[in-house]
């Protein structure tokens, strides 16, 4: 009978039982055991605080809320660990400072969290589900004295339900225990419904508080051809300017600034430095002088043609002509003392190396056009010191990486050309001997710009070799060349008694 | 004798509640016999009225001077993050390299002082600590309160605060992304979330009982239908009460390890990253500890003077005040010797960006504020070995408000000195705080200075229920104990009219 | 109030006290055993493998020991802190297996030797300038051999001093009865309280964290302090089970007793997992190569100790945690002393998992001997702790707590 109330309404009884006051919690206990050993079981007790003893003195059985609390903690540490293996391993993973996709130390804390959270409140409503609460209306709080309950008296209360129930007995036996005060319960007769104010100002309330949610679904699931309502901002409109947006600010009205004359920008050194591309950009740049100048002026107008005037109008102002004197006046400036170093390769030198090489350009059509010559100021000194050391390193490293395909003398008959050669019987295309006139006449830098980014079936070798590598490559190369037509000058006279005697 | 404001029904009551006043020692036990919990020869009567007429006559003038200084902080607080909102986080001092600043000292430090009151229900609950239900009310109310301060830091702190709910792993339409789970401070929305909800269902379940008082003690309709409302009903049947307390005790069970798990995970948010100062593995036991101290130094703090205002001394003793101040000896001098145990294994490590954290905090330019931190938490403390500092109501007010702003130092120190100093010194900094964070940090005091005064003005703020519970049990202690003595003691026996 | 009111048998059987003298034989002849093994078995190109084991396992199993004597002495000033009455009838327990901490001091000569005399053979450190690792020699100014001989003294000393005057005054009071030596006890427990709490951790820094001279971690003395008390609730129950099997202390150790015994270690199996994993976590997330090689020694799977982690999870955490949970098995005080068992053997394989690793990969010889070192060193154990014991009663009768702690009932948690 743990956890049945009285308040089935199927005709209900006018009075429910009796009920008895006392002063004392020593006294309500004597009094429960008393009604207790008299056989009644539909009992309670009414106290202000937990009377330790009443369980035994009326009968209580223990209560079975542990094992929700257990089963919600077990369902909380479930969830919580699926759920975090699930989205972060699963839907949507990806690498954070390393950590692997399921990070099961990572999980704990939450898992542990939301166990405790399952826990806690399950706890809290399964106690108020057993207990029938919330329920205003009470027989009991018909008595005015009962109100006491909760402040300093103790009730004892035997309902008239009981088997055993017999108005008089129950009173002259609640009587005999020595109460306050023993009265009858009566049925709470009061109106049950909610006083009508109150009512209609709930469902106002209740009313007002959808319309936010409506319009939000509403809006979710319509749509709209006015520009969206900014709340905030989130950064969408923001006063700075971004790349190829004008300005008034600079007189070549352009947001982006080039870098200043002589710099080179943090981690771009390998993209500006001769050393690194072999070749000089900034020369390059003045090959192609006309063309840069064409491209600014072109890219000047864009956004000033498309841009609506209201958002830039300091930059409405067409400026087409400004910008073709302004790099021109700055650019000589800087190209001027790398002037000495420049060695035009104009586009008739490429023309002529592809129509030197025409097994080259029977295989690799498309490519190996003269327009893929590039027209750059290719270094013609070594911007490193030509040593002996440098000279070892080139051997080793020609014979490592150049030698399987270009043969150990650069004749173009390295292993694997002989053995594809003998494979593919005509189909192969033997490479490039290095000993021929175009390669002979070819720059220092335009041999490294091969090694480093590779030519037609060649493959880039940037990844193998590093720039000194590729330096000291370039000087084997320049070395066997020269060892294939040397003449007897090149033989130190020391050793020309060597040669003679042979 | 006291002034009685409005003559009521609870006259008679009234009258025997102000009976007897004289002042118990009730510090002191002799060993094999409790000194009474409840002093003043209250009974349960007296004990109800004592409580329940703080919300029903009008307030003292002292709470109308605080609640109408805390509601204008309050709203200056407020105008503070509309401002903040409207022009974003620059109006904070925080820079590069101290990105965690003010906001963040700010959210530990309340955090901190919100465990005073789930640990008092519940850890002192599971030691069986009777002392604790004079003041676990007031104690949880300040919990929930502080949480609320703390909540509300990183909420703004997160840039686009409108945007704050992508913390929660919601199906969202837009992304369908999920929130980053390997991340302590996703871990910390989880334990503050947890803990904020947890201990504001425990505050109120230990309420319902109290607030069933409030209703019948009701002259007015309209009192009389809110309380009830609130109390859900509650009558005091025993099957009601046996499940209440078990499903307490499980609750104390639960919040326990809640309790530690929260400032351990806050702990983590700095201990998990690399920076020297931060990453130390004793920072979850450490946090905690100072946790439980700067929450008993605020409970002091709040207590000794809401104790005077509502003459509520004999519920309110010297004990509950002496058992609180030697739990903030106990819990600074932990604190002291984490301290102390950080400084020595930075040295012990050897590791050169440790030993340079711990000189830098010392001796570099913040100095001033470790050693604020220091004197304030560990030294200050140790005044409570002696009884006048623990049993003096205003000597312990002070050292309290020491201990509250020693508290906020230490978080300072830990996120501000260790993030000024970087390991490149190329980025070094020195972090000052703009009017902005001085404001919202007095700001967060009006918010929780206002909850606290409404609470005071509305909710019960002594577990009458629970108080009644040890009262009974100290009576029958009593009454073991003079009948193993052969003679009767009338001292403290509660009931009896 | 008469002394033993109860009527009830509170000495130890006379027949457990004569077991003390054989097990110092076991125990002594164990020890050498396992010496011996770890020489004979344990194949190693370098002949000081097996001293160094020997060592390391003596000190894991003195550790062992010592941990749970360490919180009994907690134990009892605690109690005695918070004024607290129902552990009355079972303090005397605590204050015996504290007293055990002199004895304790006397065994650990072997290890001041070996700091002296043992060139590395325990702590790398003790190879001195020249011979360790360029961090190490950093500190060398701390990891001294004089030093570290002068801060054990005074870590015995504090423990020595706290152990003997806590258990003389509590037999004073079983003659005179008098309220005031608990009052006195009570204003002393603080300072020692601290006192304890500093020497404690730097103890652990000391004799357990410096075998890997390298690593730290400032938590790892509230980890061994875990550990400890863990231990310690084990010891006592199964003490005060064995007590009562054999029809002792019967009327004054109540089933209340027992569970709050249990909640205590409960209590502690989580404590200790919660700092555990706390250790674990912020070494494992911030993945510093200094720290994780601590780690790295005991999970990487080449050196064979990584199950050992894993069984640590399960049996040191998930089993007792799921095992000792319900009501029930708290209030049932076999199956209680059957936990409490299982407890004492987890811890030796906790003290095994911090120390053992350090001196190479698991071996299953190495594992012998040191279980058979284990054993000596548990019957060593309990050989003082039963010539300690003696004829001194177990319980203390005419502690004033006492009415109360035998009035106690547990609220219906």
């Amino acid at each position: 009978m743990s956890d049945h109330k009285p308040e089935k309404k199927v005709k209900p009884p006018k009075a429910f039982g009796w009920v008895a006051e006392y002063a004392d919690d020593n006294q309500l206990l004597d009094a429960a055991r008393k009604v207790r050993d008299s056989g009644y079981t539909r009992t309670d007790a009414f106290t202000p605080f937990p009377v330790h003893g009443i369980d035994e003195a009326l009968g209580i059985k223990p209560t079975v809320l542990p094992w929700f609390t257990l089963c919600a903690g077990a369902t909380g540490t479930s969830i919580a660990l699926l759920m975090q293996w699930w989205m972060n391993s699963i839907d949507y993973p990806y690498i954070i400072s390393g950590k692997p996709f399921s990070s099961w130390p990572a999980f704990i804390p939450v898992a542990f969290e939301l166990t405790v959270l399952f826990a806690a409140y399950t706890t809290v409503f399964a106690m108020l589900g057993l207990n029938g609460l919330p329920k205003f209306s009470n027989p009991m709080f018909t008595n005015p004295k009962f109100d006491r309950a909760t402040d300093d008296r103790f009730f004892l209360w035997v309902d008239s339900r009981d088997k055993y129930f017999n108005t008089e007995k129950v009173k002259s036996l609640l009587d005999s225990t020595s109460p306050l005060s023993v009265d009858e319960v009566r049925e709470d007769d009061t109106p049950a419904e909610i006083p009508k104010a109150i009512f209609s100002v709930i469902m106002a309330l209740i009313f007002v508080s959808l319309i936010p949610g409506a319009m939000v679904l509403r809006m979710r699931a319509s749509q709209s051809d006015s520009p969206r309502w900014h709340v905030f901002f989130d950064m969408d409109f923001q006063p700075k300017k971004k790349p190829q947006q004008t300005t008034s600010l600079f007189a070549d009205n352009r947001t982006q600034r080039p870098p200043v004359p002589g710099t080179v920008a943090r981690g771009e050194l390998e993209n500006a430095d001769p050393y690194y591309l072999g070749y000089d950009p900034d020369q390059t740049a003045l090959l192609e002088s006309t063309a840069a100048t064409r491209m600014v002026a072109f890219k000047l107008q864009e956004p000033a043609a498309q841009e609506p005037a209201a958002t830039e109008p300091p930059a409405t102002e067409p400026v087409a002509e400004a910008p073709s004197t302004e790099p021109a006046s700055t650019e000589p400036a800087i190209a001027e003392p790398a002037a000495a170093k420049q060695e035009p390769a104009p586009a008739a030198v490429a023309a002529e190396t592809q129509a030197a090489t025409p097994e080259t350009a029977n295989a690799q059509p498309a490519p190996a056009a003269a327009a893929g010559e590039p027209n750059y100021a290719w270094l013609t000194e070594f911007p490193i010191e030509a040593t002996e050391e440098l000279f070892a390193l080139g051997k080793k490293k020609y014979e490592i990486n150049c030698a399987v395909c270009h043969g150990f003398a650069g004749y173009g008959n390295g292993l694997v050309s002989q053995r594809a050669t003998n494979l593919a019987q005509g189909y192969w295309v033997q490479p490039t001997s290095l000993h021929e006139d175009r390669i002979q006449k070819q720059a220092l830098g335009r041999i490294y710009y091969t090694i480093a980014n590779g030519k037609g079936k060649m493959a880039a070798y940037a990844s193998s070799l590093t720039p000194k590598e590729r330096w000291a490559v370039v000087l084997y190369v320049r070395a066997l060349q020269r060892s294939q037509n040397a003449s007897l000058e090149d033989v130190p006279e020391a050793r020309r008694g060597d040669l003679s005697a042979k | 004798m006291m002034p009685i404001p409005t003559p009521t029904k609870n006259l008679a009551r009234l009258m025997s509640t102000i009976a007897s006043h004289k002042v118990i020692d009730n510090t002191i036990d002799t060993p094999g016999r409790r000194s009474p919990l409840v002093t003043g020869n209250q009974t349960y009567g007296s004990l109800t009225h004592m409580v329940s007429r703080i919300s029903e006559e009008a307030q003292p003038l002292a709470w109308w001077v605080t609640f109408l200084l805390a509601v204008p902080t309050l709203g200056m607080f407020g105008g503070l993050i509309v401002y903040l909102f409207l022009t974003g986080v620059g109006v904070w001092g925080n820079m590069s390299p101290v990105f965690w600043a003010w906001p963040i000292v700010n959210f530990v430090f309340w955090v901190g002082i919100g465990h005073a009151g789930t640990l008092i229900s519940a850890i002192l609950f599971l030691f069986r600590q009777n002392w604790r239900t004079g003041i676990n009310r007031a104690a949880e109310a300040m919990t929930i309160f502080a949480v609320v301060c703390a909540g509300t830091f990183p909420g703004i702190h997160v840039g686009r605060a409108w945007l704050a709910f992508w913390l929660t792993p919601y199906p969202s339409l837009n992304l369908w992304m999920w929130p980053q789970f390997r991340s302590p401070l996703l871990w910390d929305v989880f334990a503050v979330g947890t803990y904020a909800s947890v201990s504001l269902v425990f505050w109120y379940m230990g309420m319902i009982p109290d607030l069933a008082t409030f209703r019948d003690r009701s002259t007015n309709k309209f009192r009389r239908m809110v309380y009830g409302i609130l109390s859900l009903g509650w009558s005091g049947s025993s099957r009601h009460w046996m499940r209440y307390e078990k499903a307490y005790s499980l609750l104390a069970a639960l919040a326990t390890p809640l309790v530690l798990s929260v400032h351990t995970v806050v702990s983590f948010d700095f201990a998990v990253s690399q920076l020297p100062g931060w990453h130390t593995t004793i920072f979850p036991p450490y946090f905690v500890a100072g946790a439980i101290f700067s929450g008993f130094g605020m409970v002091v703090t709040l207590l000794v003077p809401v104790r005077a205002l509502y003459k509520l001394k004999d519920v309110i003793t010297l004990r509950h005040l002496d058992n609180m101040n030697k739990i903030i000896l106990a819990t600074g001098s932990l604190v002291g010797l984490a301290y102390a145990t950080e400084f020595f294994m930075a040295w012990y490590s050897q590791n050169p960006y440790e030993v340079f954290t711990f000189w830098n905090r010392a001796f570099g330019p913040y100095w001033w504020a470790y050693w604020i931190m220091v004197s304030c938490n560990v030294i200050s403390p140790q005044l409570f070995w002696f009884k006048f500092f623990r049993t003096n109501t205003i000597a312990m007010w002070i050292v309290s408000i020491f201990v509250n702003i020693g508290m906020w130092f230490e978080r300072f120190v830990i996120t501000v000195t260790s993030l000024s100093r970087d390991f490149l010194p190329s980025s070094w900094g020195y972090f000052t705080p703009t009017w902005v964070d001085i404001g919202m940090l007095v700001g967060s005091f009006g918010l929780f200075f206002t909850l606290f005064s409404l609470f005071c003005r509305y909710l019960p703020i002594v577990a009458m229920a629970e108080v009644k519970g040890v009262m009974s049990q100290h009576a029958h202690a009593e009454h073991r104990h003079a009948h193993s003595h052969g003679h009767a003691h009338s001292h403290g026996h509660a009931g009896g009219h | 109030m008469a002394a033993n009111t109860l009527n009830d048998n509170i000495t130890m059987p006379a027949s457990w006290r004569a077991a003390a003298p054989i097990l110092v034989a076991v125990g002594a002849v164990c020890v050498l055993v396992s010496l011996g093994l770890f020489q004979f078995l344990v194949k190693s190109e370098n002949e000081a493998t097996g001293f160094r084991m020997f060592f390391h396992s003596y000190l894991a199993n003195y550790i062992y020991c010592l941990s749970f004597c360490l919180g009994a002495l907690f134990f009892v000033l605690v109690q005695h802190v918070v004024r607290a009455g129902w552990s009355a009838s079972v303090r005397r327990v605590a204050e015996l297996l504290a007293l055990t901490i002199p004895w304790w001091a006397v065994l650990f000569l072997p290890i001041i030797a070996v700091v002296f005399g043992g060139q590395g053979t325990l702590y790398e450190w003790t190879k001195g300038a020249g011979n360790v690792p360029a961090i190490v020699e950093l500190k060398l100014s701390y990891l001294d051999p004089k030093w570290f001989l002068l801060r054990a003294v005074v870590y015995f000393a504090v423990w020595c001093i706290a152990a003997t005057l806590y258990f003389r005054k509590s037999r004073e009071q079983d003659e005179s009865g008098s309220t005031e030596i608990t009052i006195k006890l009570q204003r002393w427990a603080g300072p020692f309280i601290i006192a304890f709490a500093l020497s404690l951790n730097f103890a652990a820094f000391d004799w357990m964290m410096s075998t890997d001279a390298e690593w730290y971690s400032t938590i790892y003395g509230v980890y061994l302090f875990a550990a400890g008390m863990l231990s310690f609730f084990a010891v006592m129950i199964l003490t005060c089970y064995l007590m009562q099997r054999n029809g002792r202390m019967e009327k004054y150790v109540t089933t209340e007793h027992f569970h709050d015994l249990a909640k205590f270690q409960f209590g502690f199996i989580v404590f200790w997992t919660y700092i555990a994993f706390s250790q674990f976590l912020l070494y494992w997330y911030a993945n510093i190569p200094e720290e994780t090689a601590w780690y790295a020694d005991r999970l990487d799977l080449e050196t064979g100790w990584r199950p050992l982690g894993y069984l640590l999870i399960i049996l040191h955490f998930a089993v007792p945690f799921l095992g000792t949970l319900p009501r029930a098995i708290r209030r049932n005080k076999s199956v209680l002393a059957g936990w409490a068992v299982f407890i004492l053997c987890v811890h030796w394989l906790d003290m095994t998992f911090l120390v053992m690793p350090n001196v190479g990969h698991a071996s299953a010889a190495m594992l012998f001997g040191h279980f058979v070192c284990w054993i000596g060193m548990v019957s060593i154990f309990l050989a003082l702790f039963l010539f300690r014991v003696g004829e001194t009663p177990m319980v203390a009768v005419r502690d004033p707590w006492m009415p109360d702690a035998l009035a106690y009932q547990q609220s219906p948690m």
